[in-house]
């Protein structure tokens, strides 16, 4: 990481809080730039539901057995234990974390990550979702590494708020839930994708999210129309 | 409310719900059509404040004088697939605390998923949705990528295509992510071949 790197991506980020952007579509930018900036080899989103469960909004690589791993963690991992406590997490070695996370643990070596660090998502006292940086090498993160982590996952946080002007104060419940439900928009159009076009469902979304891009739309509205099969892609 | 393209009150619990279901279809305004058309919950604390005023000029004040002073509209769906809004009302100002909030979300699954049966035209069968309610593995990102898959499979909507994969799973006992991760994984395709071998061959 240098600084020029580093001032690019929060201009980049900042660019990107216009009005009517899409929120799922920044936080995967997020998700990318973590992985770029902080030196870490994935990086993932997840949001509570309200419901007392996380989800997974955004992951920096689409690779399904991420998605999984991070899935995985609606049930126990550092994610859900950093939404719990509101602390960072970091776990320098997967290794010793086996009777802790018996089932994530088993699971992250298995797809070739060594460590993990779990940053809170935080507005005031609420606590709303966790980020996570996975390495494909032990050690814990320096404290300065940390610190911009956690500024990213500040951004995050931020920019699910701007996603439209606050008319009240329960903006952010209207606002997590969908963020939440246009993951599953962009999930069931990956399938339609994946489906129509024999790709595989990185693939899927690759293709959505240049095609987003190059026409100028956001993410979740092309989704929507490739399910509802308005625009086939 | 329900149904993208016919919109009509499927059930009002009083006269006030009624009535500002009533105001909405008449006006073509209000928080419900808004939560519908924005796909996020529309949380409404004071239908009296200037922010409500500006927002729906009609049918804030119209709601005011049915006698409600606080709206909570939460879409009923799963990601494009959307079967209606569930509107609730109070008649003082305030929000919904996190747990009413949660409950309230509850509710508004538990008659989505409803809604979405009856629209598929299967039997709602609130055995199958306590059934996937404990199915920890029912929001799994590869059941909506399964919907996806499958809606094209069968050329059908992604609501009917999302209920068929529900049904297979809970005609044939399975975890609906397991299901799911056998049709994106392309060793099940809709409909299932009935060969001998079981509904899981190629």
């Amino acid at each position: 990481m240098n600084d020029r790197q580093l001032a690019e991506a929060f201009v980049e980020l900042a660019d990107t809080l216009v009005d009517d952007f899409d929120v799922v579509d920044f936080l995967h930018q997020v998700t990318v730039r973590c992985a770029q900036v902080l030196g870490v080899s994935a990086a993932g989103v997840l949001l509570t539901d309200q419901r007392g469960t996380l989800q997974v909004v955004a992951a920096s690589t689409e690779q399904t057995r991420l998605l999984e791993l991070l899935q995985l963690q609606t049930d126990q991992g550092p994610c859900p234990e950093c939404f719990l406590t509101g602390r960072p997490i970091a776990v320098a070695d997967l290794a010793t974390a086996a009777s802790r996370w018996p089932r994530f643990a088993a699971q992250a070596v298995k797809i070739g990550f060594a460590s993990v660090h779990a940053l809170p998502m935080r507005l005031r006292t609420d606590v709303i979702g966790a980020l996570n940086l996975f390495g494909n090498q032990p050690g814990a993160l320096d404290p300065d590494i940390i610190q911009l982590g956690q500024a990213l996952a500040d951004v995050a946080t931020i920019g699910l708020l701007q996603a439209r002007a606050i008319h009240q104060r329960d903006a952010l419940a209207e606002q997590l839930q969908t963020a939440l439900n246009s993951r599953v928009i962009i999930e069931q159009a990956k399938g339609v994708i994946a489906e129509r076009r024999h790709l595989d469902m990185d693939q899927s979304f690759t293709l959505l999210r240049s095609t987003a891009r190059t026409t100028n739309r956001r993410l979740s509205d092309l989704a929507r129309a490739v399910v509802d099969r308005s625009e086939t892609l | 409310m329900a149904s993208p393209t016919v919109r009509d009150t499927v059930h009002a619990t009083d006269r006030v719900a009624g009535e500002l279901e009533e105001w909405q279809l008449t006006f073509g305004e209000g928080p419900c059509l808004d939560a519908f058309t924005g796909g996020g919950p529309v949380l409404v604390v004071d239908l009296r404040a200037p922010e409500s005023a500006a927002r729906w000029p009609v049918f804030a004040p119209a709601a005011l004088d049915s006698g409600a002073r606080a709206v909570f509209a939460l879409p009923l769906q799963v990601g494009a697939i959307r079967v209606g809004v569930l509107d609730l009302y109070r008649t003082r100002a305030g929000g919904l605390s996190p747990h009413e909030l949660a409950d309230a979300l509850a509710f508004a699954d538990a008659a989505g998923m409803l809604l979405l049966d009856a629209g598929a035209g299967t039997q709602p069968d609130t055995a199958d949705l306590a059934w996937q309610r404990d199915d920890p593995t029912a929001h799994q990102a590869q059941v909506h990528q399964a919907t996806g898959m499958i809606l094209v499979q069968l050329g059908i909507s992604a609501e009917a295509a999302f209920a068929r994969l529900r049904a297979y799973a809970y005609a044939h006992d399975r975890r609906l992510g397991d299901l799911a991760r056998d049709v994106v994984e392309r060793r099940l395709r809709f409909p299932p071949d009935p060969p001998p071998g079981g509904p899981d061959e190629p």
